[in-house]
């Protein structure tokens, strides 16, 4: 087992009121499951994400992963946590417009303290494997958005990690651009093993998932 | 990972080129000012410190218990070196020092050197190491000279110095001596500057005042054995003064002066020598103030501070831009420590980049800043260890302050509002606000500060000051020929030119002429039962017609009237002080039988420097005493060529004298030197402080307008007006800057009326001067935040809306 949510409750308080977030969530992700986390708008989608991404904090509950519980963590080890075991996939891509394609793959394995040498290989690798090597020296703004994704999920991949997170991918993309990423996601879970949880409003997309998580006003339904 | 941040950092800096351009040209300036006037402000407070026994030397001087209050005196008489040498135990050396010119001859060669005159152990306590000659005892000899490496090219040229024989004009007699020694030139930070020292037994008049206590001339060096304090020193001294100043303690007490709180009229002190050039004597205490050098670091720290201040505001408000970046990097695995890091090297690097410029400027602009300020720094300086460990280490805590605060900000930011591009900013607002309000308020109180300087340099220089400046030139009598027999010829050889008007001359000069020196003489005699003190000023005939001072009773010298030179011209405050109901039955005490009617009073006038009250004053017709300054009246055509034509008449009469003639406006201003100088300073420092803050501000509302294109949009939208919006984008600087100006007022007020205390004639101060720098602040605000504002409000609501 990967992942295990137990009774997680999220609220702000707003006006002497508790507004609940995340109501009760239990949720078990095994290792290889693809899963689509589906609900209207404000429905908790991305906070539920964000919190199995261990980049926002939950006020009650249960939080295991990899059999560390994540909830009794101090933040360096949360960070050392999902930096080791999880990549980021975010709708408006989140590529850093100052660094080339190249130099934005290279950046997680900065933070992971590679070598220069090792770093090169897993770049080359990464770009080959994208056939975005032709790429390599552009900088985001001179890409098409559905390439700007693929760098995005090139990137979320480079350190292998064990999930990937990827919050609405294809929703700043246009069909046919969706359909690859989504395939390229399907490809991945099922060759390589790799698990993904996505966000996503449309019913095709999720159809791409082996199991459907819907949400409503921050409960499972 | 640092060739990363190096990377990211050089690609941030020149996407954003104006942001860049105007923190590192903002941060270059102002290193490079604060450079320059930081070494001035070193330069300046370095006087005095190269002598190796600094730390023991003193200057003797007197508190004397007058009947007016406490005075302070450096002069010194003749026995008293040698006295306190042998009575008072502690002096391991004593020297006395007296500056006065010399001029001397060799061969052809007629030159006035600035000599001093002191005894030969001046050179075992100071620090001017002899280059050639005499080692040990370079002074031993009466009849032996020791000149500087100057001196001796200009003696001498290529010959050898050492073993020459000059002659010296002493009481008009040439008198030989042979150089002994040839000391180093030390004309930086140094109070005790010389071309030539003579042993002070050869000084004019010596023979006459070696055994008079009352004859006070000259100032007197010691140093203190290693045993003593200073203050035991100056308690054993007690006896001493009673001893030697036995009658004029009794006179003093019959006056009606108060003694100290020792029962002393008398008391002798001791003055660090690295003080005395920074001591003033003026409240009645020796009193040391490094006001000067401390404010010109002062203004250095604040346009520093500006500049820093920019940068900050400039990187918070900028760091809006960067938010995703940081909550992408805390996704990818960043710490807060690496994200504090990589923003701090950003700044290191601008930081480095600006100081290396600032020196480059400063390198470039020395010339015209020692010129403009009138100062001797140079980049010498700069080689001792302690000043470049200083330099670092300042440069190292402003880059850690200034570079860390904002990176502090950044690095803590939460990784999902970053993410979003949401943050709670109001708190770094405040601090913004509070940093434009410091920055604005310095603005104001250096802009007060220049108007108020200003106005008082201004006050002094049209003052009337009770004689006629524009007309009359003056310039040292220094030659050979018996001075009056010299101002006759001079009166023979200009009296066919129409526009010399009149000739005269008197003991000293008016303000500060080109020779630079600047005496008062000081007479004191008792007048029915009381002590009257005045000052002396022997003058030829037509001295009061040639300044054009206005006769109030009586009349003036006449050369009619034999008796004229032994009878004297009192001013107004003179005849306050004698306290006659008519002056010009009142008749001075000469000597022991010789009285001295008054035969005229004349208006008060300024015949020392403006920041000091008339005192009392009497002229001499004395013959028998010297003059040494010409003053010769022109007509107010051609000024230009009657200044030649008594330049081209003083030559042919002393051919071998140089001509050092001055209008007396020019000795006048050359008199607040020091007032202009600190107001350059000053007005240098408030315009950059001001160009600074508007960069500044400029920058701050770009990057405002920028966040709230969004709000100007929707508001456009909803029907407000151009003007409505530029009010309230244009508002929120405007306020920052009114707040600044209610608090730096006061300030100002109170520095300003503290300084103004120093002069006797002072400019009012008043609410105007500070509401013109308000308003000047102001205006220089809306104008630099205005045309960013007009612009943004006049943009298509659509275009702003569009970008969302």
């Amino acid at each position: 087992m990967l992942l295990q949510l137990n009774n997680i409750f999220k609220w702000v308080n707003s006006g002497g009121q508790r507004i609940f977030l995340l109501k009760d969530i239990n949720l078990q992700v095994e290792e290889g499951e693809f899963i689509s986390i589906m609900g209207p708008s404000g429905s908790g989608k991305s906070t539920l994400l964000n919190v199995i991404g261990m980049l926002d904090a939950f006020d009650e509950g249960e939080y295991n992963f990899l059999d560390e519980s994540v909830h009794t963590l101090k933040e360096k080890h949360r960070a050392n946590l999902y930096k080791e075991y999880i990549g980021f996939v975010f709708q408006s891509y989140h590529l850093l417009d100052e660094l080339t394609v190249q130099e934005n793959l290279e950046m997680p394995l900065l933070y992971k303290k590679y070598k220069g040498s090792e770093r090169k290989a897993m770049v080359a690798d990464m770009l080959d494997r994208f056939n975005i090597v032709g790429k390599k020296d552009l900088f985001p703004a001179q890409l098409s958005g559905g390439q700007q994704q693929l760098v995005g999920v090139a990137r979320a991949l480079i350190a292998s990690p064990k999930l990937i997170l990827a919050d609405e991918p294809t929703g700043n993309l246009n069909s046919q651009q969706s359909e690859e990423i989504m395939e390229l996601f399907k490809k991945l879970n099922q060759e390589d093993g790799v698990t993904i949880i996505q966000v996503t409003h449309s019913e095709k997309n999720a159809a791409y998932g082996s199991r459907i998580l819907k949400l409503l006003d921050g409960r499972k339904v | 990972m640092f060739k990363n941040y190096l990377k990211i950092a050089w690609r941030n800096l020149v996407k954003d080129k104006t942001f860049t351009l105007i923190n590192v040209l903002g941060l270059s300036v102002a290193f490079g000012v604060a450079i320059l006037l930081s070494m001035a402000s070193f330069f300046d407070l370095g006087y005095n410190s190269f002598h190796e026994n600094g730390n023991s030397i003193y200057q003797v001087y007197t508190e004397v218990q007058a009947p007016k209050g406490p005075e302070v005196t450096t002069s010194q008489p003749a026995p008293l070196a040698g006295a306190l040498k042998a009575e008072v135990p502690g002096v391991e050396n004593i020297t006395r020092f007296l500056e006065q010119e010399a001029l001397t001859i060799y061969n052809e060669k007629e030159i006035n050197l600035n000599a001093v005159w002191l005894d030969s152990e001046f050179f075992e306590m100071f620090t001017f190491p002899v280059l050639k000659g005499n080692e040990l005892k370079p002074l031993q000899e009466k009849n032996s000279v020791i000149v500087t490496e100057n001196t001796a090219g200009k003696l001498f040229g290529s010959i050898e110095a050492v073993g020459q024989t000059i002659n010296i004009l002493i009481d008009g007699k040439e008198e030989p001596f042979t150089v002994s020694a040839v000391v180093g030139n030390h004309e930086d930070q140094n109070t005790l500057e010389f071309d030539i020292a003579i042993p002070f037994e050869n000084h004019a008049g010596y023979t006459a005042n070696m055994k008079t206590w009352n004859a006070q001339y000259h100032s007197v060096y010691m140093q203190l054995g290693p045993s003593v304090s200073v203050q035991q020193f100056e308690k054993n001294t007690q006896s001493f003064t009673d001893l030697h100043y036995k009658k004029n303690s009794e006179n003093l007490k019959r006056d009606g002066a108060i003694p100290n709180k020792d029962g002393q009229f008398f008391q002798i002190g001791l003055l660090p020598l690295k003080d005395v050039h920074f001591t003033s004597f003026r409240k009645g205490y020796a009193e040391v103030s490094r006001v000067v050098p401390y404010l010109i670091l002062g203004v250095a720290f604040l346009i520093l501070f500006i500049a820093c201040v920019n940068f900050i505001n400039m990187s918070i408000a900028k760091s809006a831009q960067r938010l995703r970046e940081i909550g992408m990097r805390k996704t990818l695995g960043a710490q807060k420590k690496q994200l504090f890091f990589q923003f701090w090297s950003e700044s290191l690097f601008v930081f480095l980049v600006s100081i290396a410029t600032g020196f480059i400027l400063s390198f470039l602009l020395i010339d015209q800043f020692k010129t403009m300020f009138r100062t001797d720094i140079s980049f010498n300086m700069l080689s001792s260890p302690y000043i470049i460990f200083g330099f670092l280490l300042v440069v190292f805590v402003i880059t850690f302050l200034v570079g860390g605060y904002p990176a502090l900000l950044l690095s803590r930011l939460g990784t999902i509002q970053s993410l979003k591009g949401k943050v709670e900013t109001s708190g770094s607002n405040r601090v913004r606000n509070v940093l434009m309000v410091v920055q604005f308020g310095i603005a104001i109180l250096l802009i007060s500060g220049t108007l108020v300087l200003w106005g008082q340099v201004d006050y002094m220089r049209n003052k009337d000051l009770g004689f006629n400046k524009e007309q009359v030139l003056s310039f040292p009598i220094d030659g050979k020929k018996n001075p009056y027999d010299a101002v006759q010829l001079l009166r023979e050889e200009l009296a066919g030119n129409p526009n010399i008007l009149r000739v005269s001359a008197s003991d000293n000069n008016l303000g500060r002429g080109k020779d630079g020196s600047q005496s008062t003489s000081v007479w004191g005699f008792d007048y029915k039962g009381r002590g009257v003190r005045t000052h002396a000023l022997v003058v030829d005939y037509d001295y009061l017609e040639t300044l054009g001072l206005e006769l109030v009773q009586g009349r003036s010298f006449d050369k009619n009237y034999s008796g004229d030179s032994q009878a004297v011209i009192i001013n107004e405050s003179m005849a306050k002080e004698l306290g006659e109901s008519d002056p010009l039955s009142a008749s001075l005490p000469m000597g022991d039988s010789l009285r001295s009617p008054v035969i005229g009073v004349i208006k008060d006038y300024n015949f020392q420097d403006i920041s000091k009250l008339i005192e009392p004053l009497t002229f001499f017709l004395d013959r028998e005493s010297g003059l040494s300054y010409v003053f010769v009246k022109v007509a107010p055509v051609n000024m230009a060529n009657s200044f030649d034509a008594v330049e081209s008449a003083w030559k042919s009469i002393e051919p071998n004298a140089e001509f050092l003639g001055s209008f007396l406006d020019e000795n006048i201003d050359n008199t607040f030197v020091r007032e202009k100088k600190m107001a350059t300073m000053i007005t240098s420092g408030s315009i950059i402080a001001i160009a600074l803050s508007c960069i500044g501000l400029f920058a701050m509302s770009l990057l405002i307008v920028a966040q709230r294109t969004k709000e100007i949009g929707v508001r456009k939208v909803l029907g407000a007006s151009v003007s409505s919006i530029t009010v309230l984008l244009t508002k929120e600087f405007l306020q920052l800057v009114l707040i600044s100006f209610v608090i730096s007022t006061p300030i100002a007020w109170w520095f300003l009326r503290k300084w103004l205390e120093n002069y006797e004639n002072k400019l009012e101060l008043n609410i105007w001067f500070f509401a013109v720098a308000g308003l000047l602040a102001m205006s220089i605000a809306f104008l630099t935040v205005g045309s960013r504002t007009i612009n943004a409000a006049m943009q298509n609501p659509v275009k702003s809306l569009r970008d969302e």
